[in-house]
């Protein structure tokens, strides 16, 4: 092991639009891993602590942009942060801020804002990558404990966290599931990225697609699959449009 | 205890030397003294723990090893990444050697060309060398080097050598000069037309990049140097290095036992090889 | 071959008898379907599954393991570790039995792989005879796996309301006489009515592959560039739901895990899928086979064809369970029999 790796690296957590779930997972990290504030230092926190510090290696944002005046603020954590990492499905697919997009934009405003709604300046949500590099994303709505600890491990020995590329089903079928296609029920797994354990299905439901699409979905065999378990086109782009409306408006594609 | 076959032996860091811009040599040796015992064109399995592990060729000769043995590594990923930031007196774990290296017996008397690109002449430098060391037992020795750049020509030193030696025929070449180069310039291919060999006493190796390999594939099938003496050495993902886990498996043929050194007859009718 | 009868009610005093001294995996329900799980109350086993969802490799070869452990304090430590302890392995079908078999061979050739065969040197295998195919998509009967005459330390058949016990080794002959002294010799009567049972039990199973199973390490070497590879990868999700279930996939990978204090580290190997997109990816970016068509070609020839050349066993039993696990009907039979079909035709 090398000697030089032992330093304490500097943590910082920065939120945008989001329910703030996935943080209050990380703060519940804290306390079942009691050894992540041996393993780093948190200087900015302000879901967990007044903490407000500026001088941190490594940023994990929550959340999706929503407004230009975000972008200003996630581009001066970009520039301080040598590892920026997209927390949660928000910040790494604009999640359900996403859905939104999907409203003329006006009206978007109306309905959130009432009469006021032309003093705030909101747009398409997006993911944090639309607007800054980013090195690293925990996937999941929200984040899996275990993952969140796996990713802090990998950034501390320096290696790329370990988020699979390939789909749900894998995890499931190493637990031993009954497939919920088997049991006359609906799943996305064969196209979510894995890494959650398959929770949804080892618990008897579907996976809805929290975690995002993997790199090279087939897309028409997903569609085959959900059209002969009874969907719709309508009903199966209604179902991806829960966690993945922001990819559905980018490419045309649920 | 029972031994694992995944379980690697803790192996220090004795020197490491800068090299270009990506690549390091590191110089390895087991705290007992202990030698490796590899053939040229073996590998071994790299380990930083936690981090994990990388198939990475041995690049000594067997003939020099006096309890020590070197590697040749670009920094790519995790593994490397790690390795490189790493300093010597460090520890890393070593499984192996394995695979099938070149046959240096079937190789004697014979006049021998040697065609690396970039890095492939971290595999092929283990060769390289204990024919040097045992020059007499050999018949012409020819080497052709191909980098994309000067910046990224490997062990200069020993290049310069190589290219010093009356009894060593060597060409260098890069795709793209710069101010300071005065060589050849163009692919490793060009090089071929300025030599002439006797193909049947002549013995041709290669390892490097894809769409190198398949030229220079051709270049040596072009000199009628016979199928079965024609040697490369490929690459593949791999995670165990004992015919296991599958990853290096190209149809039938693992690369991590009976390669990752082929002989173009092995392999040329194997879709999924070259 | 030895042969005693055991009445099925003492079956649960066998297993509980066992429990005390070994590991006891055995088949157990699993919502509608049926799964092999440790057992903790002989009850819980059901003999009378069909085909169980992962097969029983996962006793020997468990889908994640840990194989080393690194403990880091300036240096660092290497301490393998084997996990392995007395098993029994109780209910399983002879298509699965063929199937270790081969696993058997690939695990202790050339590097023999300890994690493995001390799992399996613990190991005592109670096999049970299938009287009807598990469901429409099995092939034992094509595969020649539909029975066994070895590869078993016992193996049952039913006869009702006792099962016939073939003894195939001596430690299956200790394990009936300290753990069912009450099996006792078949009796004139009761191997009339094995035979009976027996050749009743033939025309049940249907003959799925349209040519002999020997024939397809020849026929796939035709079949390289066949065109239907092509349509398996536009149809396939590349999900490894197929290898995972199958009884003869043994691919994993290695993953280097750390502690949060960097002072210890584990090496696991998880079962890993040539079906995955990134299985024979490397660093550069180069992927040796990024078509799924490839990789569906590599599956079925690795069943078909490789691993047969390497260790004289097919790698397929037959089993059926890549084609129900497969959400997109992939069928491992109907693709034989197509390639066979279109290489015959002229
Ligand atoms: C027989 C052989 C000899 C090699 N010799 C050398 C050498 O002398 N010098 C050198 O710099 N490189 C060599 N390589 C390539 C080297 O193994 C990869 O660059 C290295 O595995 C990248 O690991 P990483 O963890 O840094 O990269 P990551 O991208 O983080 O890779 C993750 C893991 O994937 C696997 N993997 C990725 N790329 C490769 C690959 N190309 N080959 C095998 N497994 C891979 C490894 O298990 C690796 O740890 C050799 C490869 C093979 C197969
Ligand atoms: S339940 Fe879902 S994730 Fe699991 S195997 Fe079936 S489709 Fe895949
Ligand atoms: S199974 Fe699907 S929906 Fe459930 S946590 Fe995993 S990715 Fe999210
Ligand atoms: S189970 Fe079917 S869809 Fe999934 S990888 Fe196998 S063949 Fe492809
Ligand atoms: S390939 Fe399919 S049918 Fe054959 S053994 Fe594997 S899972 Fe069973
Ligand atoms: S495939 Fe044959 S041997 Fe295997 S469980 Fe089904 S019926 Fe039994
Ligand atoms: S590296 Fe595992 S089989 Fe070759």
């Amino acid at each position: 092991m090398s000697k030089s790796s032992v330093a304490k690296p500097k943590v910082a957590f920065f939120d945008f639009a989001s329910c703030e779930g996935c943080q209050l997972t990380v703060v519940d990290s804290l306390q079942t891993h009691l050894d992540l504030l041996d393993a780093v230092e948190i200087v900015n926190f302000r879901e967990a602590a007044t903490l407000n510090g500026w001088d941190f290696d490594i940023a994990f944002v929550e959340g999706s942009i929503t407004r230009p005046h975000d972008e200003e603020r996630l581009k001066r954590i970009r520039e301080q942060a040598k590892i920026l990492v997209a927390l949660g499905a928000c910040a790494d697919t604009a999640c359900v801020n996403a859905l939104k997009n999907l409203q003329p934009p006006d009206e978007v405003r109306r309905y959130v804002y009432g009469e006021h709604a032309d003093w705030y300046e909101t747009y398409a949500a997006r993911p944090l990558s639309a607007v800054v590099k980013v090195d690293a994303v925990i996937p999941g709505c929200p984040i899996d404990q275990e993952e969140f600890v796996e990713v802090v491990k990998a950034l501390l020995v320096g290696k790329k966290p370990p988020i699979p590329d390939y789909p749900v089903c894998v995890e499931c079928k190493l637990k031993g599931n009954v497939c919920m296609f088997h049991i006359g029920k609906v799943c996305l797994g064969p196209v979510t990225r894995a890494g959650c354990g398959a929770i949804c299905p080892t618990y008897g439901d579907g996976c809805e697609g929290c975690r995002g699409i993997i790199p090279h979905p087939n897309e028409n065999a997903m569609e085959e699959v959900l059209d002969e378990a009874g969907l719709t086109l309508d009903d199966i782009m209604h179902r991806f449009t829960m966690f993945n409306a922001y990819r559905e408006v980018e490419t045309g594609k649920w | 205890m029972t031994d694992s076959l995944y379980a690697p032996r803790v192996a220090r860091l004795a020197d490491i030397r800068p090299m270009t811009e990506l690549e390091k040599l590191f110089v390895v040796e087991f705290p007992d003294g202990s030698s490796l015992g590899h053939q040229p064109g073996q590998f071994v399995m790299l380990s930083i723990p936690g981090v994990g592990e990388a198939p990475i060729s041995i690049s000594s000769s067997p003939s020099r090893s006096n309890g020590h043995f070197e590697l040749c590594v670009r920094r790519m990923g995790d593994v490397t990444g790690v390795l490189h930031r790493m300093k010597p007196g460090d520890f890393v774990g070593i499984r192996g050697p394995f695979g099938h290296g070149f046959p240096i017996e079937q190789m004697r008397g014979r006049d021998i060309l040697f065609a690396p690109g970039g890095l492939g002449l971290a595999p092929l430098r283990s060769l390289i060398n204990q024919v040097m060391d045992e020059r007499g037992s050999f018949g012409r020795v020819i080497i052709l080097y191909g980098a994309k750049r000067p910046a990224e020509l490997l062990f200069r030193d020993e290049l310069e050598q190589w290219a010093a030696r009356d009894d060593v025929e060597f060409h260098v070449t890069v795709d793209r000069g710069d101010e300071t180069w005065t060589g050849n310039v163009g692919v490793i291919t060009t090089l071929f037309p300025k030599i002439t060999v006797d193909p049947r006493n002549t013995v041709a190796v290669t390892c490097g990049p894809p769409i190198m390999y398949r030229f220079v594939l051709m270049e040596m099938l072009g000199k009628g140097i016979p199928e079965t003496q024609i040697y490369l050495s490929l690459e593949r993902r791999m995670k165990c290095g004992v015919s296991k886990c599958g990853h290096c498996q190209i149809n039938h043929l693992y690369a991590c036992k009976e390669g990752p050194v082929f002989t173009y007859a092995q392999i040329k009718n194997v879709p999924e090889a070259l | 071959m030895r042969l005693r009868v055991l009445p099925k009610g003492q079956v649960p005093d066998l297993v509980r008898a066992l429990m005390a001294d070994y590991r006891v995996w055995g088949p157990k329900a699993k919502g509608p379907q049926f799964a092999f799980e440790p057992l903790y109350d002989p009850a819980e086993m059901r003999l009378d599954y069909n085909i169980s969802i992962l097969s029983p490799k996962v006793a020997l070869q468990p889908p994640q393991e840990r194989v080393a452990v690194f403990r880091m304090d300036g240096g660092f430590t290497v301490e393998p570790v084997v996990e392995a302890e007395p098993t029994v392995i109780f209910g399983m079908h002879t298509c699965d039995l063929h199937a270790l078999a081969l696993l058997d061979r690939a695990f202790s050739a050339d590097f023999p792989d300890a994690h493995y065969t001390e799992r399996r040197q613990q190991a005592l295998i109670v096999s049970i005879e299938c009287l009807q195919p598990c469901d429409e998509h099995s092939f034992c009967k094509s595969m020649g796996t539909w029975t066994a005459d070895s590869g078993y330390d016992l193996h049952l058949i039913d006869l009702g309301d006792a099962y016939a016990v073939y003894v195939g080794t001596e430690a299956g002959e200790a394990l009936l006489a300290k753990y069912a002294p009450q099996a006792r010799p078949a009796a004139d009567a009761e191997v009339r009515r094995l035979n009976e049972v027996m050749s009743a039990k033939w025309p049940r199973f249907p003959h799925r592959l349209n040519f002999d199973a020997a024939e397809l390490p020849a026929l796939l070497a035709t079949a390289y560039d066949h065109p239907i590879w092509t349509e398996l990868g536009d149809r396939c999700l590349s999900c490894g739901s197929c290898t995972n279930v199958c009884p003869t996939c043994y691919c994993f990978n290695v993953i280097d895990s750390p502690e949060l204090s960097l002072k210890e580290a584990v090496r696991l190997r998880r079962w890993d899928s040539c079906q995955l997109d990134e299985f024979a990816r490397v660093a550069s970016g180069e992927n040796f086979r990024e078509a799924r068509a490839a990789r569906q070609r590599h599956r079925m020839f690795r069943k078909g064809k490789w691993l047969y050349e390497r260790f004289g066993e097919l790698g397929c039993v037959g089993c059926g369970r890549c084609i129900r696990a497969c959400l997109t009907h992939i069928n491992i039979v109907d693709t034989f029999n197509a390639i066979h079909a279109s290489q015959h035709r002229r």
